[in-house]
């Protein structure tokens, strides 16, 4: 809950943790952080003690520090019933067989999982393993991600089938002096055996933090039902949001970066100072755009779980929880992304907009770890991993009895979805024979040969700038230590950076994309306004949901199915044998 | 060099020279001919020729052929849809009657009338055959039945009472044409006599009392329609990408600006209020406007879109447009400019209309038995020149042109082509397009299955149970947690509640009232008006638009899902009925045109731009039909083109 105000016979209190009722309230506004806004009213005569206690529990509960404990009493009878033994739905990366298993699943021939940072000593806020280079031995990551921001050196984010790999890191760490083999260690991280390598200035022309903070605020205040924005005057205050322009920078910058992975066999790192939000969040759509894998519901669930959970996004402190100031929700802000991709290419999903609707809700919910911590160092030690690790000093985190059982994680959907809602989670105008696995065969990048790259790009603001070295610490400090808002703007070209990478002449049109890539639409009249979330607290978009669509024919595509079966006897078997396509139709779209 | 479709020429909007990067729009006498030329459409597509390579004379030539056919104002009888039909002559003409009720004669309104059970209060008439009162008004019409003819022919047809629907409660849906102003007292004298006599006979039972709504003074004006349009066309005529991205930043405060969403919000809006009054307040509705062939027709038509089923049905849509605009004479001819002959005149009331209706289209899909695809080449078809249908200003205009009055019996009257024989334009496989495979036919069927999904939708994931609605005017709570509250907190909430329901006026309570129930695809149907509902046409305004193409995305996607869907379960329903001969169904493996083509573009069925790209599935003007024919082509060229250049 974000806030409360209270309404007296005549006057407006805003009610902040720790505020005093001045009066007996006639009426309660809560406004939610959902987009809802829950109003209760109370009338004279016999209910104002009620009135008074209620909004007084409701401005306790709201100053308890943490959501976790504001939730102590709760207990969750699913929580309690499971085993230990019990397997989670999606891989949490918290074990090296997981990430053993998903290196092996994206064919990453070139890389191994190091276990450096098994006990969170080279940085609290990576994971505990992550995948470095083969020839890369782990006392040399040790060595050169001393000199990124925060210790966050470049790792793989995913491997291109196509050969190309996606790295993502923090900023140099320009104060420190490092040796040459310190240098030929992080440039040879970075190269990750390509000779083209592309640096990608991650926060160039994306929002900063405290946009993207702003703009959710004045979206919520636009969207809540009791703004009191003229109707023909809508549009505008949707644009003074800034929130889909946001949202489209985003798109389009990752659009940008798929095409620099798919077109050409290179090494392409994502760079930003804190290496734990937009990194997250583009590498993330990148992998949407080009990979058919993450599109599925399991794929996508891991990749949220390996790009934002398991990489130390900051959920407690971006989604406001921890009392800091640097609130931004940087997770939602994906999510609309993600959203606007399923809009687009709505045969492309398997997931459906209830799911991301589901997601978008589970991030407040206080039942589970996964957005209760800012990194994975906290997560585990709450979920009691390093137990046999005693050289991890355990603070007193009231772990026994606490509500939340550490073994459950958000994707535990039973735990806040019946069945019937989960069913829902599926897309049923999925088409996957859209996107077939045939992926264009490319010769895989020798790792033997590793030598000095051939060409090393900085792109930024859209286009490709050379750049002569990788580091800045050799000659001259790097143009990204510098700050690449020095940078002159190269004018914008009218080709994009498809036709570019391709080679290809703008005015033919759009290319021949490889199969399984996405290309979003940017412009104005295709970035739109996810209804179904931000504006669900109003009464007249929640009677739009029930119109029949695709699910109802399934439905009906089943019964007729049932009814079929049941006659199947009937039928001479030469029908019989025409009767199987239907059945595999429905089960692929399943 | 020009494409087919260039030469349909009442397409283009405007055409630009560019010299040295600079645009001007072509008009008059060139002193220097141009480097490039800019052709931008009605159906908003843009043309760039380069004539760098050209020679001089030739550019000489087409400059001044594009000038002309563009610009200088033309006779009616020297339309290409003369031509067409003249060398059409003695080619089959298909029954226009299969595909729209076409009100040109007696017997359409009789059977209209019973449709909608009017016929016990109106009557159908035919005082105006041969046009002898009236030239603006069709042969035949319907007024209230204790109407004189003679108060019909008194200011030839100003003043009375039309009939153009009539609802289930029995109110009706009229429209009257204004007056004309008088400065002379004795003059104004009689008028006043004549209406009060005529608003004597409406308001006597057996009819209910009438609600006047003045449509051309407190309603939108003529001039305020042109200038949203010509702004908001301006938003999606491009001509190159690095001029669209700077839009992008502004879009929403520029959308605004033209304010075209909010005319068709007003317009919206009017529908509803007029359909509450027929419906919640058992009044029958007088439209009046000046010649009551503009706004009249546009909110009359929408009523009747929202009230009656039978108007989203493809043969029913297509009989009330029949009905309402060319019959009820909306000068086609002038709003759309055929002539060119005045810019003033030239209002798209029309697209208006369309554009409304793709609203209701885009918010209650399974409503309608057509989708905004068919809206959208009906839009295209307005200029197409070889259909009567949207060419006159009037049946009468019409009537005059194709010799159906003349006295000359040798020549066979022309045969106009209709645009509701959708077969002319498109082949079977492109016009499944134009019909939605999940509209909602049949009420019976239809009640029983929205029952049961229905409430299963309603307890969606992540909805609030509590609601609360926007303004402070209207009830706390929804229906739903209505009754938990009231054992809740007592009684005195509910007095509350109703206390503030009170405040509500008829419209917003009629508005809220359905809102708050189940939608009812084959009853009433009502838009929502609020800011965010209303929207752009995406498809009919970015579909030539390369920078809007999305591969492999767009609805196309979940259409051709869904229409493989259908297909199946078609397929296994023909099993069921065939399991009781114990023989096999016959599967016409009709592919879908969806089907095969694999990865399609969101911009399909128009613009196909991808490199291995084969033409589109939907031509956009009645070219398919004139290229098997390739003489007449050449003989048109001879009859109209620039004999004067």
């Amino acid at each position: 809950m974000a806030a409360e105000s209270v309404h007296g016979p005549s006057r407006v209190q805003l009610l902040r943790p720790g505020s005093l009722l001045k009066f007996i309230p006639e009426e309660i506004l809560i406004h939610g952080q959902d987009f809802r806004l829950l109003r209760v009213g109370f009338e004279a005569g016999g209910l104002e003690p009620q009135a008074f206690q209620v909004t007084m529990a409701i401005v306790q509960a709201r100053a308890q520090n943490s959501p976790a404990q504001q939730y102590a009493g709760i207990t969750l009878s699913q929580a309690g019933q499971s085993s230990d033994s019990r397997k989670p739905p999606i891989p949490l990366l918290e074990t090296i067989e997981d990430w053993e298993t998903e290196r092996k699943k994206q064919a990453a021939r070139g890389w191994r999982v190091s276990t450096v940072n098994e006990r969170f000593d080279v940085a609290t806020s990576l994971p505990r393993y992550f995948w470095v280079p083969n020839r890369t031995l782990d006392s040399e990551v040790r060595r050169a991600f001393g000199h990124f921001h925060q210790g966050r050196g470049p790792r793989l984010s995913w491997h291109h089938p196509g050969g190309s790999d996606l790295l993502r890191c923090g900023g140099f760490y320009t104060a420190s002096d490092p040796n040459k083999e310190d240098i030929r260690a992080v440039e040879s991280m970075l190269q990750a055996g390509h000779s083209d390598v592309v640096l990608v200035d991650t926060m160039d022309e994306l929002p900063s933090l405290a946009d993207v903070q702003l703009a959710h605020l004045r979206l919520r205040a636009l969207c809540l039902p009791d703004s009191s924005v003229a109707e023909d005057k809508w549009f505008s205050a949707l644009e003074g949001t800034r929130w889909l322009d946001y949202t489209r920078s985003c798109l389009r910058k990752a659009s940008d970066i798929s095409v620099l992975v798919t077109s050409r066999v290179r090494s392409v790192v994502l760079q930003e100072r804190g290496d734990r939000d937009f990194n997250g969040l583009l590498s993330s759509l990148v992998q949407l755009l080009s990979a058919p894998e993450a599109r599925t519901l399991l794929g996508f669930q891991s990749l949220v779980q390996r790009e934002w959970v398991a990489a130390g996004h900051p959920f407690l402190t971006r989604l406001g929880g921890s009392g800091a100031s640097e609130e931004a929700p940087v997770f939602l802000l994906f999510l609309d992304c993600v959203w606007q991709l399923l809009q687009q290419f709505p045969a492309e999903f398997e997931f459906s907009e209830f799911f991301l609707l589901a997601l978008h809700d589970s991030v407040r919910v206080p039942d589970t770890l996964t957005f209760l911590r800012d990194t994975p160092w906290e997560r585990g030690k709450q979920s009691g991993q390093f137990n046999n690790y005693t050289q991890v000093y355990t603070p007193g985190f009231p772990g026994a009895g606490n509500s939340i059982n550490p073994q459950l994680s958000v994707w535990d959907w039973n735990l806040r979805y019946s069945n019937k809602q989960i069913l829902q989670f599926r897309n049923p105008g999925y088409d996957p024979e859209h996107c077939p696995d045939s992926w264009l065969p490319r010769q895989q990048p020798s790792f033997m040969v590793p030598g000095p790259p051939s060409s090393v790009w900085l792109f930024s603001r859209g286009s490709l700038t050379p750049l002569n070295q990788l580091c800045p610490w050799r000659d001259s400090p790097s143009l990204l230590a510098v700050s690449s808002r020095w940078l002159p703007r190269p004018a914008i070209s009218s080709e994009s950076l498809a036709d570019q990478e391709w080679g290809l002449p703008s005015h033919w049109g759009a290319c021949p994309l490889p199969p399984g890539l996405l290309l979003p639409g940017c412009l104005g009249p295709q970035i739109r306004l996810w209804r179904r979330c931000y504006l669900r607290g109003r009464p007249e978009v929640q009677m739009g949901l029930s119109a029949p669509t695709i699910s109802g024919l399934q439905e009906e595509l089943s019964h007729l199915q049932e009814l079929l079966r049941k006659w199947t006897p009937r039928i001479s078997p030469e029908d019989h044998s025409k009767k199987r396509s239907p059945n595999t139709i429905l089960s692929q779209s399943r | 060099m020009v494409p087919l479709q260039a030469r349909c020429w009442s397409y283009v909007i405007v055409s630009y020279a560019v010299f040295d990067e600079k645009k001007k729009t072509l008009f008059g006498q060139l002193k220097k001919y141009p480097e490039k030329l800019v052709i931008h459409c009605k159906d908003l597509r843009v043309f760039h020729f380069c004539l760098r390579y050209t020679k001089e004379e030739e550019v000489k030539r087409i400059v001044s052929g594009i000038i002309h056919h563009t610009q200088a104002p033309k006779l009616l009888k020297r339309l290409f849809l003369f031509s067409y039909a003249t060398a059409a002559r003695n080619s089959p003409a298909t029954d226009p009657k299969k595909h729209a009720v076409m009100f040109d004669t007696l017997q359409d309104w009789c059977r209209e009338l019973e449709r909608t059970k009017g016929n016990m209060k109106y009557k159908a008439v035919s005082v105006n055959e041969g046009y002898k009162v009236c030239e603006r008004l069709p042969a035949y019409f319907v007024v209230p039945a204790p109407l004189l003819e003679e108060d019909i022919e008194f200011f030839q047809g100003r003043g009375i009472p039309i009939w153009c629907w009539s609802c289930h409660n029995g109110c009706a849906l009229l429209k009257m044409s204004a007056l004309p102003k008088e400065q002379d007292d004795s003059m104004s004298q009689i008028q006043k006599n004549f209406s009060d006599r005529i608003y004597r006979t409406v308001h006597r039972p057996p009819y209910e009392t009438a609600k006047t709504e003045d449509l051309s003074s407190n309603f939108l004006s003529l001039q305020e329609i042109q200038m949203a349009y010509s702004k908001f066309k301006q938003l999606f005529l491009i001509d190159n990408s690095t001029e669209f991205w700077d839009t992008d930043i502004k879009w929403f405060s520029l959308l605004e600006s033209s304010s075209w969403l909010d005319i068709i919000r007003r317009c919206l809006k009017k529908a509803v209020e007029i359909i509450e009054c027929l419906e919640a307040q058992n009044m029958n509705v007088l439209l009046l406007e000046d010649n009551a062939s503009d706004l009249c027709c546009l909110v009359s038509s929408l009523a009747q879109v929202m009230m009656d089923p039978h108007c989203r049905t493809v043969f029913g849509f297509q009989s009330l447009v029949q009905k309402e605009w060319v019959m009820g004479g909306h000068c086609f001819l002038d709003r759309c400019n055929h002539l060119r002959q005045s810019d003033k005149e030239e209002v798209p009331v029309f697209l208006l209309f369309l554009d409304c209706v793709w609203q209701l289209v885009h918010q209650h899909p399974p409503a309608f038995e057509f989708t905004e695809t068919y809206l959208t080449v009906l839009s295209d078809s307005l200029y197409i020149p070889i259909f009567s249908t949207f060419f006159f200003n009037s049946p009468h205009q019409k009537d005059m042109n194709v010799g159906k009055e003349s006295q000359d019996s040798q020549s066979r009257p022309l045969n106009l082509l209709t645009v509701w024989d959708w077969s002319v334009q498109f082949e079977p496989k492109a016009q499944t397009l134009l019909t939605n495979p999940l509209y909602v036919e049949k009420p019976k069927l239809e009640k029983v299955q929205r029952k049961g999904t229905h409430f299963k939708h309603q307890r969606q994931l992540s909805l609030p149970l509590t609601q609360s609605k926007s303004s402070p005017k209207r009830g706390f709570f929804r229906e739903e947690t209505d009754h938990l509250i009231k054992n809740l907190l007592g009684k005195r909430i509910s007095k509350l509640i109703n206390s503030s329901e009170e405040l509500q006026d008829g419209f917003r309570e009629f508005y809220d009232g359905w809102h708050s129930r189940p939608p009812s695809y084959q009853g009433l149907l009502l838009p929502h008006l609020e800011g965010p509902e209303i929207k752009v046409w995406a498809q009919r305004y970015l579909r030539w638009i390369p920078e809007a193409q999305i591969l492999g995305g767009g609805g196309v996607a979940t259409m051709s899902k869904l229409l493989e869907m259908m297909e199946e379960v078609q397929r296994l329903q023909e099993k069921i009925e065939a399991r009781h001969h114990s023989q096999e169904a016959l599967q016409a493996e009709a592919a879908s045109p969806l089907r095969t083509s694999g990865r399609l573009s969101s911009l399909f069925p128009f613009a196909l731009l991808q490199r291995h790209s084969s033409k589109p599935v939907l031509p956009t003007s009645g070219w398919k039909a004139l290229g098997d024919e390739d003489d007449l082509a050449k003989r048109e060229d001879e009859f109209v083109d620039l004999g004067d250049v």
